[in-house]
């Protein structure tokens, strides 16, 4: 190869990448915004699903732990909500949970899953989830597994139901000596 | 016999050279967004944009760029593309963005995107690679939606998330899971051989 040709090849590259850079700059200069707030909204949005009278959500990081502490109208805090994660049928399970200060569960929302469609996919459905309002750590169970327990498994998808009631339990069992309010 | 302006570059892409169904491009997000109409919906139109763009700049640039960096300065210019597109949809629709989730950024790697870059818009002019490449991106979203439409209508008893069938019918599954996609796939790559009377290879 020619030194001309290395040469000429070198400033195409250059030019090429430096104006893509500069460009894609720009475009993300205008657009991140807009993405931190769909982000928020969205996360707003399942916050105030899972805790309805919930007025303010404060982020509060703990070690390498992060909730939202919820507050209702009057500034009193009224309870925490973690996202944690659960293995599952098909990979990790997402899920956001709101406990209150009674340490009951006041709701519980899937984030992302990889469960069968169909079968596991069903715990993001409400019949499921809604099984698991006002439950405390005492009763959380499948009904199959201990005789305690409140809530019914999904037909054919016992590992998914499974996996996001030990996840729950899981951190409550962590939390429990931890003052809510 | 090179014209200026040649609509074959554009009907090609739909049926004859379909990406898909002929060329054989492009399967993996083919396979995998396949499962939701109204996700294939927009997977098919980021893909094409992308397509058309970097066409048109790969073509534009075509005589500046000496052969030996080519494949590079293709790859940063479709990389940009789907930087620039990649944003666009999670800043404006954050919903379609999480469902196509790791198959958007992985357009980049997409073998038609490249594919058209070296086989035609870097040997022809501006107005017939953007017609190439709206055809290509046309065809890609024609089967992708119409796979989509079947899978989702079968296996989940529903088009964009509407119910289609009956109350009583009982999805059939097995076809909204990854083998589903593949069967779909191989009757159409047989529809159009038995169309066009080519049964043999």
């Amino acid at each position: 190869m020619k030194r001309k040709e290395i040469i000429g090849g070198i400033i195409v590259l250059f030019l090429v990448t430096s104006l893509c850079g500069f460009l894609l700059a720009e475009v993300y200069k205008a657009t991140s915004p807009k993405i931190e707030k769909q982000k928020r909204l969205e996360e707003e949005k399942l916050n105030k699903e899972i805790f309805p009278e919930g007025e303010k959500f404060e982020k509060v990081k703990k070690g390498d732990v992060e909730y939202f502490v919820v507050y209702d109208k009057k500034k009193r805090k009224i309870g925490r909500i973690y996202t944690i994660k659960s293995l599952g049928y098909g990979g990790y399970i997402y899920l956001k949970v709101g406990i209150d200060n009674n340490f009951k569960i006041k709701g519980v929302k899937i984030l992302q899953h990889n469960e069968t469609p169909g079968l596991g996919a069903k715990i993001t459905e409400d019949k499921f989830l809604n099984q698991f309002k006002n439950i405390g750590i005492e009763n959380l169970y499948l009904k199959k597994d201990n005789p305690k327990g409140k809530i019914d498994s999904i037909t054919g998808a016992t590992i998914s139901s499974r996996a996001v009631v030990n996840g729950i339990r899981k951190l409550m069992e962590k939390i429990k000596n931890e003052k809510i309010d | 016999m090179k014209r200026l302006i040649d609509f074959k570059n554009f009907t090609k892409g739909i049926w004859k050279e379909n990406p898909v169904l002929y060329l054989m491009l492009g399967l993996c997000p083919l396979l995998a967004i396949s499962g939701s109409v109204s996700d294939s919906i927009g997977m098919g139109i980021a893909f094409t944009f992308v397509l058309v763009c970097s066409n048109i700049i790969i073509s534009l640039i075509r005589r500046f760029v000496p052969a030996h960096v080519r494949i590079p300065v293709f790859i940063v210019i479709i990389a940009t593309f789907v930087t620039i597109t990649d944003y666009s949809v999670a800043a404006f629709s954050p919903q379609l963005h999480k469902n196509l989730g790791v198959f958007l950024p992985l357009i980049v790697v997409n073998c038609i995107v490249l594919g058209r870059a070296e086989a035609f818009a870097s040997k022809n002019n501006v107005i017939n690679s953007f017609l190439d490449g709206l055809g290509m991106g046309i065809g890609f979203t024609i089967i992708i939606v119409f796979m989509a439409v079947i899978r989702e209508g079968i296996g989940n008893g529903t088009i964009m998330g509407r119910p289609v069938f009956p109350e009583n019918y009982k999805p059939f599954l097995f076809m909204i899971l990854p083998p589903g996609a593949f069967l779909v796939i191989g009757f159409l790559i047989a529809l159009k051989n038995t169309i066009e009377g080519r049964r043999k290879c």
